[in-house]
């Protein structure tokens, strides 16, 4: 991407997030591609590229992509169905940026949609039923504990860091009208401490709750952005990705993602340093893994995010605004449809729709993303996108 | 309809069994953990080895590959005490998982058997022991050593 800006992300859109709300990822991504709309200005013709998030609830059907037109009634010269688990947002908006440049499609609805929570359990197969189930290893929720239990040898983890990041994403909460009611309470350091283990030493409070939800931005070349007449705009300038980080290593060290990689690529293009950073948004789906972030970008040396964390303002009104609507763990995770979240909200930031919660200066802001729990390694894919304004 | 009709007991789900040669052949992993041995998947040209079993080779994408009995001695790299059971586990609660590091040089996800959690220590050296599932199924697990 270098840094040019001949990208725009122009609108976005973003349901509530409800608890076994009951809706269909369908209907829940048609709320959103209305809220598109009426934000831009576009008529549904105008949308020749989408890209979609693989869901939950619905991926069962291998056509599950060319439903979603059919549902919402556009005929795209260009669709692109995203795997990559929380890492499909962001990577959407790379791979349209891509599309849109190859002359493949001007105009790229981002969308993902999951009703997780009112659906059954999508089987992922695999190794699983001989390697994971018989075993018992609760998901994502046991291997964070695992990753847990090894970042605690070799570092130590501050158990007031991941409370200080549970209560500051929790405040953003109760001023984002979207996030999920059952989340809209105040927390103190004592209920996270006291929050009760689920896969020891992780705790109920380091975790998402699975609800459903959706989201969308709306993306294309910033020459077509101003025929459309957008009157305000932010720019992807910097991308880092990488899939099954560490593969073919069977000793690879857990404590370390791939943001390493994902992390310096994305800055290097952006022409940035992690000091440079105005807000992040960080991909949450257990709290550890937001230190972990912060470590591999290089915001802090290796094992000493937690100091990072202690020493730093992540409120919306601080020096690094983290999560500003709550994020994942507190406005509730909308199943595969999570990772477009906190980028929702880096993107109402920078086109400055985000009220009371609204960062001052919102000059750029960094989004995460992260997909995929692998056997006995850190997660699989790692994903970096950062966006400035004009 | 004034008969309140009896509400069936909710169905408990048993514990997961091994699926063998689903999604490859693995069926000589677990003839052998019916043996009360441990096998995993060696890279014949390379000499690594490799866990869990793979259609191809970490080390060069080749398909010659075949099965080793390994030591069964290793240390633990990491473990969790788990509460929120994974469904079929449920009696089994808390129950430790672990990754162990065999000295040949790959990590499994097991559980651990015979110690409690507070005892257990990153690096401590374990060994495997075979718990019995089913008539078929032996499930490698760890021990202390």
């Amino acid at each position: 991407m270098s840094t040019r800006k001949d990208i725009a992300v122009i609108g976005y859109g973003e349901t509530k997030v409800t608890l076994k709300g009951g809706r269909s990822s369908y209907d829940l991504a048609g709320e959103v591609f209305e809220q598109v709309l009426v934000q831009t200005g576009l008529e549904p013709k105008d949308i020749d590229g989408i890209s979609i998030a693989e869901t939950m609830s619905e991926t069962a059907n291998p056509f599950w992509g060319v439903y979603m037109c059919e549902m919402l009634g556009i005929s795209p010269t260009w669709m692109q169905l995203n795997g990559l688990g929380g890492a499909s947002g962001i990577g959407g908006i790379a791979r349209a940026a891509a599309a849109i440049r190859d002359g493949l499609c001007e105009t790229v609805l981002v969308l993902a949609s999951d009703a997780q929570s009112s659906s059954r359990p999508t089987e992922q197969g695999g190794q699983r039923h001989e390697f994971q189930y018989p075993q018992g290893l609760r998901g994502p929720v046991g291997a964070f504990g695992l990753l847990s239990q090894r970042y605690r040898h070799q570092y130590g983890l501050d158990d007031r860091a991941l409370a200080k990041l549970a209560i500051t994403q929790r405040n953003h909460a109760l001023m984002n009208p979207n996030a999920c009611d059952k989340l809209q309470k105040p927390l103190t350091e004592e209920e996270y401490l006291s929050s009760k283990y689920v896969s020891e030493p992780l705790r109920m409070l380091d975790s998402v709750m699975v609800c459903d939800g959706a989201n969308a931005v709306l993306v294309t070349s910033t020459e077509k952005a101003k025929k459309y007449g957008a009157k305000r705009m932010c720019h992807p300038v910097g991308y880092g990705e990488i899939t099954n980080f560490k593969g073919a290593d069977p000793l690879a060290d857990m404590t370390v993602s791939g943001f390493s990689v994902a992390g310096p690529r994305a800055l290097k293009q952006a022409g940035m340093a992690a000091k440079d950073v105005r807000m992040i948004m960080p991909y949450d789906d257990f709290l550890i893994a937001l230190v972990i972030t912060l470590e591999d970008i290089g915001f802090c040396p290796k094992g000493k995010g937690c100091e990072f964390v202690m020493n730093t303002d992540f409120t919306y009104k601080g020096t690094l605004p983290l999560n500003t609507s709550g994020g994942q763990i507190s406005a509730g995770q909308p199943g595969l449809a999570g990772g477009g979240l906190n980028l929702v909200e880096g993107v109402r930031q920078m086109l400055g729709g985000a009220g009371a919660r609204q960062v001052s200066d919102p000059r750029n802001c960094m989004v995460t993303g992260i997909g995929v729990i692998p056997y006995g390694r850190n997660w699989g894919v790692s994903n970096v996108l950062i966006l400035e304004q004009s | 309809m004034s008969d309140v009709a009896k509400k069936p007991e909710p169905k408990k789900i048993p514990r997961p069994l091994p699926k063998p040669g689903v999604y490859m052949d693995t069926r000589p992993f677990w003839d052998a953990a019916h043996q009360g041995k441990l096998v995993v998947q060696y890279c014949k040209d390379s000499g690594r080895a490799q866990f869990f079993p793979r259609p191809v080779s970490m080390v060069n994408g080749r398909r010659n590959l075949e099965w080793r009995e390994v030591s069964g001695r290793g240390t633990v790299y990491s473990f969790t005490n788990t509460y929120s059971a994974w469904p079929g586990h449920e009696d089994r609660v808390p129950y430790l998982c672990a990754l162990v590091e065999l000295e040949e040089g790959v990590r499994m996800l097991v559980n651990l058997h015979h110690v409690k959690n507070e005892d257990v220590k990153i690096g401590m050296p374990v060994k495997v022991c075979f718990e019995k599932l089913s008539e078929e199924y032996d499930l490698p697990g760890f021990e202390p050593a």
